[in-house]
């Protein structure tokens, strides 16, 4: 693997993982959440404590760090999301209280980080996680193992969706919420549900980062905007654009900014940032609904000669 | 809730309502001030009109944009930080060019930057002409990049709708954030570089001057800003921002209204950004981060009364104070977390936190509910009225 | 079996229903006409806890329903065909049924599908496609059949029978009442086909811009002239009805 493909597949999975979090929950409560950022950055800082104190490899905290998240996200829940779906606030307003609650969280993220320094004598504000990895066929594990994690969960969220009745009962609520609620189904329990599973993704995919970059108490705010153009570019209509979205961000960024550098030298690596979000400026102006509204059917017809109408 | 009933049935009774909030806003100002005037003297005082005048004039032009034309503005850090580099960057070096220094990129190296600016500084305190045409000049050439950087921006942003604007935004202000960060020839990326001061000239008073010349701009952009929303201008942005569809079919033209109000609103907010960096004497693009320039404004203008000049005014001034006791008390009230080891600061995230959603949950128009204007005052609607019921009466009688 | 009193509700601040009253009889069919705009929608879906109640009584077998929320409303028994969004467009129609049998058991829910099915044979037939996919008169049926699969006491129809062909819609209305002979579904439908289903109909209302302006046996109503051609353009002569095979023009919000 070139040396860029190895960080660029770890970062792009945890960017997948957020960037699918932001997406699902947009769809099912039209929440752009911007807490995302801090529920990542919180289960960075949960599988850092783990290793830290206790040892071990950094993916046996994962499950912990699921759990975690999806308290966060329950929490956001019941302490504002429901309140505001129940007022029919504005999509601005949904938006403006997670921000609320993503200060909320930095300032709890910059506190435990103060503790344990004080407390453990750790040092909690640059942290390189990758140091815990162990090497796989002469590479690191993370690059092999995070994607494999991403698409595993990825699968199982895709069972659970189209093959468990709960599952069926998110995506009719997804689909008209009025006439869910009319055959039964509780939507505030899906929209809890979408939450848990929310808030564990972005912690899980915070995590996953972390294994790539420099761990920091700002590392979510730094790169927020990434995982909303990884939800942007994958059109914001479903889970797995966002999640592919995500991804391509990801991986646009790391192989951009590696041609980049060789081309002009090192000082571009300080705007590697610009990359994604070009793209995401790119897919704004000429495909407003993501990758989902590229018409790739007429596309590839286009491409191949055939006119609309004639059966292939 | 109960407030809300009690309006409906009474209109002299809301506005006797809302007089009593914005006293009682105030009155708990003044307390807090006297507090905090006994306890560290005036130079907390300046200090806090400081930072209020400042995130004033950031938080009104965000108040522009979002209030009153719903632009959910998430990147207003983009334009505060570009009428900081204008400032940085520009009439310096011009200065520095015709007193035959070095002023390209070397300029804003640190090396160089310690020695040239001191030299500057001595011509800027021998007259104050020069002085004042360096102030004048450093302000009008950060509006002017502010504008530009607002229209660059609207280019590609302004059709799309709500959420997937205020996404955009924040994108396009954290890129122009990290080209401040990074860009060393302009102004010295992450290293902070000394800026000319054009307030040399006061010596010890200095920091009065300064107080005062922010304060009056502050107060100056507060009036633009009132007429400017109570003109029709204004009142084609508010019905943009209730219901662009149906202003559309008005004939409004949606892009171009909001494309100029971003604009303004962005030429503004530079201003304050390089109002700030004047005060400073240094820019330092590293502390020019979203969470200040964004997200802080976003609160204080939540707190204040989205689409209220005067609510924005009343909860800047709230806030900044809240904060500075914070600082302040830190090791008197919350000495219980420094023995575990954390730093009270971080108490202010919290309470930018904890304001945003308490405003959003239990009072979601803020401290002073945006009134609206009718478009004639009162008393001449009240004229109309009676002159018409005169007419009729003559009418009947004859 | 439902009761309306005093009921002011709209959406957001926007009020609709101004003190309105009715009241739907056990195992009857209970219909309510008027023109565009009148609030019918409104009344069903205030009932079903979907637009904003704000004030009056809604009594469901002589318990107090409002402000619920509409997924308790179906646990009650109420079941409640939408005008518009009838169906999961996404899902496909075996989904949809079961997703209409989401309080039941698995296997309940398995056999009360297949009697869908042998009710509306063209179900049968497009049981793995997308609802979306189907045509209007398709979708119609497999709303119907949805609203059905739960076991209702009491069924809200909302203009059934918009985009429907009049050889379709006669038969839906016809379902409609054979609901009521067999089953004995109580059933409160707002319509805008309003000379057929006031024919099957036994108790009639006729709103207008939120208010009622009749109520009463739904067969009288046919024979109030006035009212009928100018709210609900049936054409009378005097006593006789005329022109018995023309729908009505008006009548959808």
């Amino acid at each position: 693997m070139a040396p860029w493909m190895a960080s660029g597949l770890i970062y792009s999975s945890g960017l997948a993982l957020t960037a699918g979090s932001i997406t699902l929950l947009y769809i099912v409560t039209r929440t752009f959440n911007f807490a995302v950022a801090s529920m990542a950055t919180f289960g960075f800082y949960i599988a850092y404590t783990g290793i830290s104190l206790y040892g071990g490899l950094p993916y046996q905290y994962y499950p912990l760090v699921f759990i975690f998240g999806s308290f966060l996200g329950i929490v956001c829940y019941f302490g504002l999301n429901r309140h505001l779906l129940r007022r029919q606030a504005a999509e601005i307003t949904l938006m403006m209280s997670t921000l609320g609650y993503d200060l909320l969280l930095l300032s709890f993220i910059q506190m435990y980080a103060d503790f344990l320094t004080h407390t453990y004598g750790l040092f909690p504000r640059r942290v390189t996680l990758n140091v815990h990895d162990f090497e796989l066929f002469g590479e690191r594990a993370a690059a092999i193992i995070l994607p494999i994690v991403t698409i595993l969960l990825l699968t199982l969220l895709h069972f659970f969706l189209t093959r468990t009745r709960f599952g069926v009962a998110m995506r009719a609520t997804i689909e008209n919420p009025v006439l869910s609620g009319a055959s039964g189904i509780n939507s505030d329990l899906v929209y809890m549900v979408s939450w848990v599973i929310a808030g564990g993704m972005a912690s899980v995919g915070g995590a996953f980062m972390a294994m790539a970059m420099t761990g920091t108490p700002t590392m979510g705010m730094f790169t927020i905007p990434l995982m909303f153009a990884g939800a942007i570019l994958g059109g914001l209509t479903s889970l797995y654009g966002g999640i592919l979205g995500g991804f391509m961000i990801g991986m646009t960024e790391y192989a951009g900014i590696f041609y980049l550098s060789q081309q002009l030298g090192p000082w571009v690596l300080g705007y590697r940032m610009g990359i994604p979000l070009m793209l995401m400026a790119a897919t704004l102006l000429l495909f407003p609904r993501g990758l989902a509204g590229i018409p790739l059917a007429k596309l590839i017809n286009s491409l191949v000669g055939k006119k609309r109408g004639e059966s292939a | 809730m109960t407030n809300d009933n009690k309006s409906v049935k009474n209109q002299l009774d809301l506005k006797e309502l809302f007089l009593k909030r914005e006293v009682w806003v105030i009155f708990i100002i003044l307390v807090l001030l006297t507090l905090l005037f006994n306890r560290s003297g005036v130079n907390i005082l300046l200090t806090i009109f400081i930072d209020f005048a400042v995130f004033a004039i950031i938080t009104m032009s965000l108040n522009l944009e979002t209030g009153y034309t719903g632009i959910p503005q998430f990147g207003r850090v983009a334009a505060v930080i570009i009428g900081a580099f204008a400032v940085g960057a520009i009439p310096g070096r011009i200065i520095a060019m015709f007193m035959g220094l070095p002023y390209g990129a070397e300029y804003a190296s640190d090396s160089v930057n310690f020695r040239l600016v001191p030299e500057i500084n001595q011509l800027l305190a021998s007259s104050w002409l020069i002085s004042l045409g360096f102030l004048v000049f450093s302000l009008l050439i950060a509006a002017i990049c502010g504008a530009g950087i607002g229209w660059l921006i609207s280019r590609p942003a302004i059709r799309l709708k709500e959420g997937y604007l205020g996404i955009s935004l924040l994108a396009f202000g954290d890129f122009f954030m990290w080209v401040g960060h990074n860009w060393k020839g302009m102004v010295g990326g992450s290293v902070p570089v000394s800026v000319p001061d054009p307030f040399r000239i006061f010596a010890g008073d200095r920091f009065m001057v300064i107080v005062l010349v922010i304060f009056v701009i502050a107060f100056l952009v507060f009036i633009y800003l009132q007429k400017l929303t109570r003109s029709p201008f204004g009142r084609s942005l508010r019905m943009i921002r209730d219901n662009d569809l149906s202003a559309g079919a008005a004939g409004k033209n949606i892009v171009s209204v909001r494309t100029q109000s971003l604009v303004i609103g962005s030429a503004i907010a530079a201003l304050g950004g390089g109002l700030y960096v004047l005060y400073v004497g240094s820019m330092a693009s590293i502390g020019f981060t979203k969470l200040t320039f964004t997200f802080w404004p976003w609160a204080f203008m939540m707190l204040g009364g989205i689409g209220s000049n005067l609510g924005v005014l009343l909860g800047v001034f709230l806030l900044t104070i809240l904060r500075t006791m914070i600082v302040i008390f830190r090791s008197q009230w919350f000495g219980f977390l420094l023995t575990i080891g954390i730093d009270p600061l971080w108490l202010e995230f919290t309470l930018m936190g904890a304001v945003i959603i308490i405003v959003i949950l239990f009072m979601p128009h803020g401290l002073v509910p945006e009134k609206v204007e009718p478009m004639l005052p009162k008393s001449r609607v009240k004229q109309i009225i009676e002159r018409r019921q005169l007419a009729r009466g003559e009418s009947s009688t004859s | 079996m439902l009761e309306v009193n005093n009921l002011n509700s709209g959406y957001g601040k926007l009020q609709i229903l101004y003190d309105l009253s009715i009241e739907a009889p056990g195992k009857g069919i209970t219909v309510i006409v008027g023109p565009n705009g009148a609030g019918k929608t409104t009344l069903l879906s205030t009932v079903m806890g979907v637009a904003k109640y704000m004030s009056g009584d809604i009594l469901f077998e002589d318990m107090p329903i409002q402000g619920k929320l509409t997924h308790e409303l179906a646990k009650k028994g109420i079941s409640y065909v939408p005008q518009m969004g009838n169906v999961f467009a996404e899902l496909s129609v075996m989904d949809n049924l079961s997703m209409a049998g989401y309080l039941m058991p698995k296997e309940e829910s398995k056999i009360k599908a297949d009697q869908m099915t042998e009710i509306f044979p063209v179900l049968k037939k497009f049981i793995h496609r997308d609802a979306g996919t189907l045509s209007g008169g398709e979708r119609r049926m497999l709303a119907i059949a949805m609203g059905l699969m739960k076991n209702p006491k009491l069924m809200l129809l909302d203009e059934l029978s918009t985009d429907l062909a009049p050889i379709i819609a006669e038969k839906v209305m016809m379902e409609i009442a054979r609901l009521r002979d067999e089953l004995g579904i109580t059933i409160l439908m707002v319509e805008q086909m309003a000379k057929r289903a006031l024919e099957i109909g036994d108790t009639a209302y006729l709103m207008v811009s939120g208010e009622i302006r009749y109520s009463g046996k739904a067969s009288d109503l046919l024979h109030e002239p006035e009212l009928c051609s100018m709210y609900l353009g049936i054409k009378t002569d005097s006593d006789q009805i005329a022109d018995l095979t023309k729908p009505s023009i008006e009548g959808s919000d």
